[in-house]
């Protein structure tokens, strides 16, 4: 065994800490001191422009919050919008990476081509299915009509109840490949002999699944979901971009840039789009925690 | 040993000549073709001042997210961007972030200058911005096939509807193409279709009166054009300026309202309509005192950011590009109506836009937009009910009652 002597290897606090705390020295600066800064702005009602005139409000920002129907309404959108496209996400998540673990031709190149969709920034996708979704000129509606689907075309994005599909649509064509890869990942650790028991003990296909995959794989599904689930909660880009919220398509995360930006520059509404933010931030705060509980994930 | 000297000599003049020359950073639209234009705008300017240098950072299309992003600057307390293009309808929210122009024009200068569009640039008593180009709704029409069917161009609402009906199903192609979506444009459009109407959402004395007839039936009027007449598609609904040119300009609508950037694009050489496209006022209500041919005032001025650290190169920018000559080039090449009235004298850019001429009322009669530093929350109550109205999420007495109550909880009636 090594001496304690050895310089190489004793514990040394002061060693530790000189690596440690650049890390967390950026760490606080770029994530503690902004979300700090947000949760004091949340106790205060005042506007972006004028700053010096702050008038401490205590809590009350957030008691405003359950009495304003567009923000419950927008909350309800966002969960919408999330259960509904993490949960076909992880669907075909699961189904194309059990797909792409069996041995076939060309399986490296259909590995890297799943990833496209993934690797395009999210405003050029969104742009992109803006323009896919056009009545006039949109490649769907032009389908639809030449197999004589529809006769008239139809506005994606301009109704309720196509909006939203058409949303959630871009985000599962978006964001399936992530979960393919973090899945398939998952898929890659259990071992062949696992299977070849099962077989011999007379397990059918579906019991295989329940018994020897997925047990293995739930960690790896756990910390799949809490990242889109987090991600699908404060989605922006895409609804800003394809409706800016309009046809009931508007999220909590959109909310609040409307009531930061716009609203609270002029009006003392800051602090309220403050409260709003640091909202958003505690209800994915619980999910994250459910999602923990929920998957026995061991985070130490 | 020499060589390495006379390298240092030469690194240190470049760095003092650069801390000499002068950069300026200018926001600035790409709507049509005022990028381009404005390029070739600056490489003159430049030539004529060498030692200023200026940037050009191009804006998102939609005013609303330019809105925003300037707001995102001017509360840092950025120095840049230097020199900001600003909507008519934002001087009064900006104007604690802006330079003070007065000293820098004369009062005869100013006398120059669209007297609407001065007084939607003053706040307080300073002027925080000049006016840069003015715009107004216009009413595009398809020369041809009113001539084909024997049409002469709408005066009424009403002759817009049967017009667009009996063309759009003869041809196939759309009636009326305008701006429908959830934004800004929304509210633009929406005002002249109220005012033409004989009706108003403020009073003279800043009283909410959208409780009206005649603001209904203005509302109406749009939806039914949509799903009574069928004459504009549906798709309206998500159209913003360049959507519905894009279908005007590939010849698949008969009518169109937009700004006066268009006629230049729509008589360019990849336009599929070059040659047969007319410009009318927009068509006036009917059924109601006070009824006339409405224009909504649009237009963009050019402010100068309060902690610019090159205020005085900023000043003579500004004075380049609103002076006549520029502004007589801007107009031919780039469609956008002069905000200096002398400019109308001058026959190449009348030549260039003949409407400039036969639609002069229109421009000297635009209406503006309320004017308030809280414009945005209250164009916003106007356009979201709107566009659910005209999603069919909200009737019109929905819209018009939920238009009233927002507005009066907003200015506390």
């Amino acid at each position: 065994m090594f001496s304690r002597k050895d310089p190489l290897h004793r514990s040394d606090p002061i060693y530790a800490a000189a690596f440690i705390i650049p890390t967390l020295a950026v760490i606080a600066f770029i994530a503690f001191w902004p979300l700090g800064q947000t949760l004091y702005n949340s106790f205060f009602r005042f506007a972006l422009m004028y700053p010096q005139s702050k008038v401490f409000v205590g809590v009350s920002n957030y008691g405003k919050l359950f009495h304003d129907p567009r923000f419950l309404n927008d909350l309800w959108n966002t969960i919408r919008f999330t259960i509904w496209s993490v949960g076909i996400e992880t669907i075909l998540g699961i189904l194309i990476a059990l797909m792409l673990n069996k041995e076939f031709k060309l399986r490296g190149f259909v590995r890297a081509a799943v990833l496209i969709p993934w690797a395009i920034p999210t405003v050029v996708s969104s742009q992109m299915w803006r323009w896919m979704y056009n009545d006039n000129y949109g490649i769907v509606n032009t389908l639809l009509m030449e197999f004589h689907i529809v006769k008239n075309p139809i506005v994606w994005l301009g109704f309720p109840s196509t909006s939203m599909p058409a949303i959630i649509s871009v985000d599962v064509w978006k964001t399936t490949p992530f979960m393919i890869l973090l899945i398939l990942a998952g898929l890659q650790m259990i071992p062949k002999e696992l299977y070849e028991a099962a077989r011999i003990d007379g397990a059918n296909a579906w019991q295989r699944f329940w018994s020897v995959t997925f047990p293995i794989i739930r960690p790896t599904l756990g910390i799949a979901l809490i990242f889109r689930t987090l991600d699908a909660m404060r989605v922006f880009d895409i609804v800003y971009v394809m409706t800016k919220g309009a046809a009931n398509t508007e999220t909590i995360s959109v909310y609040n840039q409307w009531v930061l930006f716009t609203k609270g520059f002029i009006a003392p509404y800051f602090g309220y789009g403050s409260a709003i933010s640091v909202t958003i931030f505690l209800i994915i705060s619980a999910f994250a925690f459910l999602y923990v509980k929920m998957m026995k994930i061991k985070l130490d | 040993m020499k060589k390495s000297v006379l390298l240092v000599l030469a690194m240190i003049a470049v760095l003092v000549f650069a801390s000499f020359a002068t950069t300026i950073v200018m926001t600035a639209g790409a709507v049509g073709r005022e990028y381009q234009v404005l390029q070739q705008q600056i490489k003159v300017f430049e030539k004529e001042n060498p030692g200023i240098k200026v940037v050009l950072m191009p804006m998102p299309n939609s005013s609303t997210d330019r809105y925003n992003l300037y707001v995102t600057y001017l509360s840092a307390g950025m120095p840049q961007p230097d020199v900001l293009m600003l909507d008519v309808i934002w001087p009064p929210a900006f104007a604690n972030f802006l330079v003070n122009l007065n000293p820098y024009f004369s009062k005869d200068e100013l006398k120059d200058f669209f007297p609407g569009a001065i007084r939607a640039d003053t706040y307080n008593g300073k002027l925080v911005a000049a006016p840069w180009f003015i715009d107004a709704g216009l009413l595009y029409y398809r020369k041809d096939l009113l001539k084909k069917y024997g049409f002469e161009p709408p005066k009424t609402w009403d002759e817009l509807i049967h017009e667009a009906q009996v063309i759009s199903q003869k041809e196939g192609i759309k009636g009326f193409v305008w701006q429908g979506a959830a934004y800004e444009g929304l509210t633009c459009d929406f005002m002249e279709y109220v005012h033409s109407y004989g009706g108003a959402i403020l009073n003279d004395k800043g009283q909410v009166v959208s409780d009206s007839p005649m603001v209904k039936k203005a509302l109406q009027t749009m939806v039914d054009m949509i799903y009574k007449y069928k004459i504009s598609p549906v798709g309206v609904t998500t159209y913003m300026e360049e959507e519905t040119r894009h279908i005007f300009q590939n010849g698949d609508a008969v009518f169109m309202r937009n700004w006066p950037y268009c006629w230049p694009l729509l008589n360019g050489k990849d336009s599929k309509v070059a040659g047969k496209v007319g410009v009318e006022p927009l068509p006036e209500g009917t059924g109601f005192a006070g009824v006339h041919h409405s224009a909504t005032l649009g237009g963009w001025q050019l402010g100068i950011n309060k902690n610019s650290e090159h205020i005085a190169a900023a000043v003579k920018l500004i004075k380049f590009l609103t002076s006549p000559q520029q502004e007589a080039y801007k107009a031919i090449n780039a469609g956008q109506n002069p905000s200096r009235l002398s400019v109308y004298n001058n026959p190449a850019i009348i030549k260039a836009n003949p409407f400039y001429k036969s639609l002069w009322p229109v421009f000297k009669n635009a209406e503006p937009r309320p004017k308030s530093p809280i414009y945005a929350q209250i164009s916003e109550i106007l356009y979201t009910n709107v566009n659910a109205a005209l999603t069919k999420q909200l009737t019109v007495d929905q819209a018009v009652a939920k238009i009233t109550k927002q507005l009066k909880d907003l200015l506390g009636q």
